[in-house]
């Protein structure tokens, strides 16, 4: 009689009935060879929004709230069963004020009106399509299940991402889900009919024709060849069009030093995969740098201790994930990593034999420069030095030690170059020039919002006042677009069609898993409409697109109908790429020439910030792998995702080094007034170990003043730090202050303690030591218990430590698909947080120069497991394929078993999390809910929970093993955070087939298992991390 | 006097020896009740805080106590329906003021079952007027730890999983007779039954005699439906005394089982800090030693409040005070082995627990500990504090305190700092935390008071027969020769 | 006499007690509950008289968790073609005209927390009979099988060759460990 599961599971059903109805409207959303107007029912339509019909809970939801769900009997339908059980509790009247949450409400099924073979209820669909979480374009396979897409995986397909994802990919689905989106669109705040809008619209840019004043359409980086393709018909149909790409964490400086370089303005597509010495400068590529997905694959393939691993050097400010996994990591403030490239520049230079470069003083100590050289130089053509620097002295320099180790066209591809960021300051900043000159008389703005990240929102402002006609496509009324004349919402990516190429000639396809929630329209149809091209159909004019454009560059199929469904079906498509000019092989001699002032604006700049000593510090800006750059700050999945290297939620903070805070004695959560310029801040201090000594790091993505509930001024917007330099744009700040204001903020950590205090956790090897070791030496800790006998399964997993980056990506994928709630900051405070996998991090090493792991850590499914022995009530058993079983309708609450985990896995329900007011975050909405995993429970207060290793897909597997009559193939369960993880540092099997990957891996000489020694026998096991340091000399 | 009785210890004299009147050594029998009272006194005194009205003090305790157990209601009433969230428990500390005081509350229960079994069994007279107090104490101290286990699942509703029935509708599916919880939950209700049959049985006699002094109407229909028609005859009296002592034997193993397996909940985990295999006799010393402080707390108040100070002596107290003193040591004696062995063993997460017991952020708690269990019963050495009453007092409550924080230790100290770094967390209790311990407080209290006005908290029958009015032949069935000599 | 009183109290709490106990035991289960639906579709009329097979309609029940109630397009199959016309065949046609989905009336509501998945057990060929009894039978579907857990778990036991009764089964777990079997694992239906 678990009253309150009678609510959670009314979430169970309420999601099965809401997707029974709405897959008969989301029905043709993916149907993908065909027009969508077909299907396409617009849901949200101006007759009453179609998908409350099914959602019967909407009007008498109420009664299933609280303590007792089924309520008090009410006078409707449910006549019978209420007076059966009224009839049970007048035999025992002590039991009757239990028994009102044991009455079943009546439940409803509404079938489809027509059916359809593809959907059918209760078995999911995956199609591919685009991630659009952020400009990398990775490419998906999305679960959709009954109507709606609830999952987000990777696709395996693609050649350049492969299977896996990242941390704001995963979360992606709920922004879906978000009921602050806007439900239709808006002219000057008020609702209004798209009829109207395109009216007003087509009106005002004729009057624009003529006119000296521009038209311009300001957004993102667009790598959409079709969306390009209608750029261009405007400047066709315009000439007083123009359009600005705007990043706002840009690389332009990059591509600027490329043009310069090389004669192509492009960011080269790098291959970590062919590199055997790796130098990062300031570039977070693991985390959030360009193509984290990508690199993080080649990155942790290329360090595989069995074979040779590729060395790893990392000179940054602030601690990153890339920094935390280098093999070697020096601490730069950002104003000297010029000269650190420059001294790296002279010693290569000098064994080159090319002329000298100017200068001769090291940043850092001279022998570690040497010993990287020599590295460099030993694997000339086979490394690769990358800069997240937006300085282009730094980048030109960069390119000139690549060149001269011979890098360009091996580990640096700029033939096929990558097209995941075309943001280009320069153009921004003339446009905001322009903006306030009045000389911009239509401005259209698509996935930007400067309001919000430019340094200086007030100027962009001001000149937005100026401007006939302002257009914002945002989902939302944000900082930029509640300034905007007219807002045309865009669809989500899951409910629009779409194309990609991330990389030149790689194409990647987006089709909608969904017809659009709300009155919303794809941007691409919006401007089709408005530049008067005969075809509005945004699908339509995609397909035309493809079947000029791309069809035939390709040779394996004459049949466009045929390509355009594998197409679809794949999600990717590559080419032969275009032909492009030759490549300047040796631009040394080029360099001689024009790298002198580079190298002499660099020696400026560090002199300029030189200075920086004592009181004064300089701020780097940089972005998290939860929020990025901001535009996903009113996801609360993310919000609550522990930052991989603080494990900090909810909120941005001072990262200061230790020495610092014990110098001005300040501790956690001491809130500085941080001055740089005429910029103030106000943020709690954290203590960082790593961190530069003379540098503070700020997260930039936070402080969002109009984004939504749920984040709403969540930590301070550090975007006003950021400065534009000459053309280009710099995320770090000189000659800042700071001072103690008195006042102390709580910081909502998940990780208390950073160090391992010697215990065998993470057990680390060197490679000398793995060529010696032979097997792994089986010690068995004697047991009182008897073996366990296994069914026909063993299920067991294996995580490798040394491809993991600790990325998080797995920590919201197994968020998603188990249901898993958002707590809040308060709750995080008091170490309640939910998630089912955590990644430990711990330090070993000085505070200067902290040496990091990261360790996943979910149930281990101990064979003799701690939890089960103590359960009153057999609530967590060993199940007879090994795992540890969690029942939820069983769990009477002691918390008994979490006591005595010794891993401190499992994860109490303190409250209700869903439906509670109190926690008004997506599983507070009825939109919010449907994003729940109907096969997996929504549980509820007072039960125990944690990893289940995803039994629901093992069950699912199974089933359709059964269905096939076959034998269940290895690898054909992932779980979540496996099929997330783009190092496949998870792996899940069966530990009885003595050929599945996983039991190749528990033979692996680096396996061991946390906290053998309590004889706890864990099914999951552990690789260790291999170290191989940089002899320095 | 004109009679004395003479003790021969050991074996007895030949009777004609005794014929011929030779003068043995003469002792005083052991008085426990002063100023000598006729029975008739004895009985109009403890009968009184029944019949009269009760003094300012008792409607100011009882003002007291009763608002704290209104306060308890109101929080867990807000517990049910919000959840234990309210709780400052955290994924790290599970357990904290919950079981605390669950073990606190067992603990005390103990000193009441010593007293009236074992002390018995032992033939200790001193116990006469204190077993009654104490076994209600007993029992309203187990009412109060019953009520921890229950509130803190936060869904009392599905409490009932915990016992075993059959048939059920699941499977029918059991309990997990492997865990210490199970244990727990036979252990306290049989606790609960024997106790209370005891405490009943013992009262019997007693509710008879107020049977026959009350007035009528409700009062004696109550009585008299309570003291099963006792007719005070011989038999009835001989069979009386069989009962008791077979019960007495029944009760006694339970002071010993009941804290063991409450021990158990911790010594069969395998938390550092818990799983030490001392913990049952450790457990029960303590248990026995809070339990005699809160006697003294309790009889210490209600002698001067009902001013029974001629039935509950100074050497009464003194005895109490000596028992508290010893098992104080035992307790002692048990911190100091969990350390040693925590050295001895070197086992790597055993050490740390106790360095950081001891230094930790918690370490306030230990040492308040240390000095509450270990210094304080130090102070009992001398006879002159030992029946100072205001001093026997403040080492009672102390005692009561120190036993507290023990439990406190042992749980919280151990959760919060376990295994995985990773999972290290703080605890800090909320006014919830708080305000429930207190109202526990209340519950007890508003227990005892009420039994002290509606119950007779001293045993009369008992009391008569050691005050030495000859009747006491009744009273100490002693196997040792009774001599009679005439002076 | 005063002894007769006492005996009949005390028998008589005991009767009130166990009654009340039975009854606590009862709640939650619906044996025999059978809603009014939205249109009065005689399962007798189609699986029994007309013999249609139960996965003509209830086709999702071979391939999904859910049995599913067929789509209105499903009856239209037949109901375009046969002239045979009542009051309740009106419902549905208008229904089907108004585009307005019917809402039926779930009969078998599985307690909380507990995944079933049809296909598993159509595709191992239990009868869909074994738990929704003679539905061929019945004008109006009504519950007949308790759905409790002792009640799935008799057939569970059935198949993986444990002792259905209670001693005999603790007789076997004494005597030697049982065969594990998948089928009994709590996780197979509690996640």
């Amino acid at each position: 009689m678990q009253t309150e599961n009678a609510d959670a599971m009314k979430q169970h059903f309420t999601s099965v009935e809401n997707s029974m109805n709405h897959s008969g409207e989301g029905n043709g959303a993916k149907g993908h060879c065909k027009s969508p107007k077909e299907h396409l029912v617009q849901i949200g339509g101006p007759d009453v929004p179609a998908y409350w019909k099914s959602m019967e809970e909407l009007e008498n939801g109420p009664r299933y709230k609280g303590e007792f769900p089924g309520g008090l009997p009410s006078a409707d339908a449910r006549q019978e069963t209420t007076r059966r059980d009224f009839l049970a509790a007048m035999g025992f009247t002590l039991a009757a004020a239990g028994l009102a949450g044991c009455r079943a409400p009546v439940q409803n099924a509404i079938p489809l009106l027509v059916g359809s073979d593809e959907i059918i209820p209760g078995v999911a669909n995956f199609y591919a399509t685009t991630c659009r979480g952020c400009a990398s374009s990775c490419s998906l396979l999305v679960k959709q299940r009954d109507g709606r897409p609830i999952k987000i995986e990777g696709n395996a397909e693609s050649t350049i991402f492969g299977g896996g994802t990242c941390a704001t990919g995963q979360a992606t689905v709920l922004s879906l889900y978000d009921d602050e989106r806007l439900h239709g669109p808006l002219w000057h705040g008020k609702p209004a009919s798209w009829q109207e809008i395109d009216q007003h619209i087509a009106d005002t840019l004729r009057a624009s024709e003529g006119s000296k004043r521009e038209i311009v359409l300001l957004s993102g980086t667009t790598n959409s060849p079709s969306t390009r393709r209608i750029i261009t018909e405007w400047q066709k149909r315009y000439p007083n069009f123009r359009h600005v790409e705007y990043d706002a964490v840009s690389l332009s400086a990059m591509r600027a030093a490329n043009a310069q370089s090389f004669g192509r303005a492009v960011v080269p597509h790098y291959a970590f995969d062919k590199a055997r010495v790796i130098v990062g400068l300031e570039a977070d590529f693991l985390g959030t740098w360009l193509s984290p997905v990508e690199f993080a694959r080649q990155y942790a393939a290329n360090r595989k201790p069995e074979g040779v691993p590729a060395l790893h050097v990392q000179f940054e400010s602030g601690m990153s994930v890339t920094g935390s996994n280098a093999d070697v990591r020096v601490a730069v403030p950002p104003s000297q990593l010029g000269l650190v490239v420059v001294a790296l520049l002279r010693r290569i230079a000098r064994k080159a034999g090319t002329p000298p470069v100017a200068g001769t003083q090291d940043p850092i100590e001279a022998k570690k420069l040497d010993a990287v050289a020599d590295e460099l130089w030993k694997h000339r053509g086979e490394s690769l030095v990358v800069s997240g620097s937006n300085d282009i002295s730094i980048q030109l320099v960069v390119n000139a030690l690549n060149s001269a180790l011979g890098n360009i066209g091996k580990t640096i591809d700029l033939v096929q170059p990558s097209m995941q960021r075309s943001g280009d300051d320069a153009a921004m900043a003339d446009l905001v020039a322009k903006l306030q000159r009045g000389e911009v008389h239509t401005l259209m703005m698509h996935g930007v919002n400067p309001a919000y990240d430019y340094p200086e929102p007030e100027q962009f402002l001001a000149g937005l006042e100026k401007v006939a006609l302002s257009i914002s496509f945002s989902d939302r009324r944000d900082e930029t677009s509640s300034h905007a004349h007219v807002i045309c919402p865009d669809h989500h990516f899951l409910e629009a069609w779409g194309d990609a190429e991330p990389v030149e000639s790689h194409f990647s396809l987006a089709q909608p898993l969904i017809a659009p929630l709300f009155e919303t329209r794809a941007a691409q149809e919006s401007l089709l409409k408005w530049v008067g091209h005969g075809e509005t159909d945004y699908y339509n004019y995609l397909r035309e697109f493809w079947s000029t454009d791309i069809f035939p560059r390709q040779k394996e199929t004459k049949n466009f109908d045929a390509f355009w469904e594998r197409s679809l079906q794949d999600g990717v498509v590559a080419v032969p790429p275009r032909p492009t000019g030759a490549m300047p092989k040796d631009i040394m001699q080029k360099f001689q020439a024009d790298g002198k002032a580079a190298v002499d604006k660099i020696f400026s700049e560090a002199a300029a910030h030189g200075s920086t000593t004592g009181d004064h510090f300089e701020v780097h800006c940089y972005e998290t792998v939860a929020l990025r750059d901001g535009r996903h700050a009113n996801n609360p999945w993310l919000q609550e995702l522990p930052d991989p290297i603080t494990k900090v939620t909810w909120g941005n903070y001072a990262a200061i080094a230790p020495s610092v805070a014990k110098k001005l004695n300040l501790s956690d959560g001491d809130v500085v007034k941080l001055t740089a310029g005429k910029r103030q801040l106000e943020l709690p201090v954290f203590i960082q170990p790593g961190q530069d000594t003379r540098t503070i790091a700020v997260a930039l993505g936070y402080g969002r003043s109009q984004v939504g509930r749920a984040g709403q001024n969540v930590g301070v917007n550090a975007y006003p730090l950021t400065s534009i330099q000459g053309e280009y744009r710099r995320y770090f700040a000189g000659n800042a202050t700071f001072e103690k204001t008195g006042r102390t903020e709580k910081i909502g950590t998940t990780q208390t303690h950073f160090s391992m205090e010697g215990r065998p956790i993470v057990l680390e090897t060197s490679l000398e030591e793995l060529h010696k070791a032979a097997e792994p030496e089986e010690e068995t800790v004697p047991t009182l218990w008897t073996e366990r006998l296994h069914g026909e399964h063993a299920w067991g997993m294996a995580i490798d430590m040394n491809s993991c980056t600790g990325c998080s990506a797995c920590v919201v994928a197994c968020q998603a698909e188990n249901n898993v709630p958002v707590v809040g900051k308060d709750q995080i405070e008091r170490i309640r947080i939910m998630h089912w996998i955590r990644i430990d991090r711990y330090y070993s090493g000085t505070e200067e120069e902290p040496v990091s792991v990261h360790q996943p850590m979910m149930c281990q499914h101990c064979q003799n497991a701690p939890c089960e022995t103590v359960c009153p009530v057999l609530a967590t058993t060993t199940s007879s394929e090994g795992l540890n079983q969690q029942v939820y309708n069983r769990c009477i609450g002691t918390r008994y078993c979490a006591n005595n985990c010794p891993y401190k896995v499992r994860r109490f329900n303190w409250y209700n999390y869903t439906e509670n007011p109190q926690f008004d975050f997506n599983m507070e909405s009825p939109l919010g809910r449907m994003v729940l995993n109907p096969d997996v429970a929504v549980r509820s207060r007072g039960v125990m929970e944690k990893c289940s290793l995803c039994v629901q897909r093992i069950q699912l597997a199974k089933n359709t093993a059964l269905q096939g009559e076959r034998e269940l193939a290895d690898g054909e369960i992932q779980t979540a955070c496996q099929q997330s993880c783009p190092t496949q540092a998870i792996v899940f099997g069966d530990l009885k087939d003595p050929n599945s990957r996983v039991s190749q891996m528990q033979r692996n000489q680096r396996r061991y298992k946390v906290l053998d020694e309590l004889g706890t026998r864990p099914n999951v096991s552990y690789l260790k991390k291999v170290r191989n340091p940089l002899e320095t000399a | 006097m004109s009679t004395t009785s003479i003790r021969v210890n050991g074996k007895a004299p030949a009777a004609p020896a005794v014929g011929a009147g030779i003068q043995t050594p003469v002792l005083a029998p052991p008085v426990w009740v002063d100023e000598n009272p006729s029975l008739r006194d004895i009985t109009d005194d403890i009968a009184r805080p029944l019949e009269a009205r009760p003094g300012k003090g008792w409607y100011i305790c009882f003002g007291i106590a009763f608002a704290a157990l209104l306060n308890l209601g109101g929080m867990v009433s807000y517990l049910f329906a919000k959840g234990i969230g309210i709780w400052g428990l955290n994924n790290s500390v599970g357990w904290a003021f919950d079981i605390t005081n669950f073990v606190f509350w067992v603990g005390i229960g103990h000193a009441g079952t010593l007293i009236s079994a074992i002390l018995l069994l032992f033939r200790q007279q001193w116990r006469t007027s204190i077993n009654r107090s104490a076994e209600a104490m007993t029992i309203f101290a187990v009412m109060c730890a019953g009520l921890f286990p229950a509130i803190h699942m936060g869904r009392p509703w599905d409490a009932f999983f915990i016992f075993p029935y059959f048939p059920n509708q699941r499977g029918p599916l059991w309990v997990n007779f492997r865990s210490p919880l199970v244990w727990d939950v036979f252990a306290i209700s049989t606790y609960l039954t024997i106790s209370l049959v005891f405490w009943y049985l013992g009262m019997i006699p007693d509710l008879a005699t107020l049977r026959d002094r009350a007035l009528g109407g409700i009062k004696k229909f109550a009585f008299r439906l309570l003291s099963l028609g006792w007719n005070g005859s011989q038999r009835t009296w001989a069979r009386y005394e069989i009962v008791s002592l077979v019960l007495a034997g029944l009760a006694t193993p339970l002071v010993l089982s009941v804290h063991s397996i409450v021990s158990m909940d911790f010594a069969t985990s395998l938390l550092p800090g818990w799983h030490t295999t001392i913990f049952p006799p450790y457990f029960v010393a303590g248990a026995i030693y809070s339990g005699f402080g809160m006697v003294l707390t309790l009889l210490i108040i209600t002698r001067s409040t009902m001013n029974l100070q001629r039935y509950i002596t100074l050497r009464h107290l003194d005895k109490m005070a000596k028992v508290t003193m010893l098992t104080g040591m035992i307790v002692s004696y048990a911190y100091l082995t969990e350390f040693f062995a925590a050295w001895y063993g070197g086992n790597l997460y055993e050490r740390y627990h106790f360095i950081n017991r001891a230094t930790g952020p918690y370490a306030w708690c230990f040492y308040l500990m240390v000095l509450c269990n270990v210094v304080t019963p130090q102070l009992l050495w001398t006879k002159k504090a030992r029946t100072n009453v205001t001093f026997l007092f403040i080492v009672s409550i102390m005692v009561n305190i120190g036993m507290w924080f023990e439990r406190f230790v042992i749980i919280v100290v151990s959760l919060h700092r376990a295994f995985l770094p990773s999972g290290w967390g703080m605890f800090y209790p909320t006014i919830f935390d708080i305000g429930i311990l207190v109202g526990s407080f209340g519950l007890f209290f508003t227990c005892f008071l009420l039994f002290i006005r509606v119950l007779p908290m001293i045993a009369m029958w008992e009391i008569k027969g050691v005050v030495g009015h000859g009747a006491h032949k009744m009273a100490l069935s002693s196997d040792e020769e009774e001599v009679t000599v005439n002076a | 006499m005063r002894l007769q009183l006492v005996l009949m109290g005390v028998v008589g709490a005991a009767l009130a007690v166990g009654a009340g106990a039975y009854q606590l035991s009862r709640i939650g289960i619906h044996q025999g509950y059978s809603p009014e639906q939205p249109i009065a579709f005689p399962h007798k009329v189609h699986a029994g008289d007309n013999k249609i097979p139960c996965l003509y309609c209830h086709y999702a029940a071979r391939t999904s968790r859910h049995a599913g109630i067929p789509p209105a397009s499903v009856c239209m199959n037949c109901h375009t073609v046969l002239e045979k016309q009542t009051v309740e065949i009106e419902k549905l046609k208008e229904a089907v005209q108004q585009q307005r989905p019917l809402r039926w009336v779930k009969v078998h509501n599985l307690p909380d927390f507990v995944y079933f998945n049809h296909s598993q057990h159509v595709v191992s060929g239990v009868a869909c009979q074994r738990c929704h009894g003679p539905v061929e039978t019945m004008e109006r579907v009504s519950q007949v099988a308790p759905l409790t857990m002792g009640w799935c778990l008799q057939c569970h036991r059935e198949h993986a060759k444990v002792p259905v009764g209670e001693l005999e089964r603790a007789a076997v777990g004494l005597k030697q460990r049982q065969k594990p079997a998948a089928g009994l694992d709590c996780a197979s239906c509690h996640y």
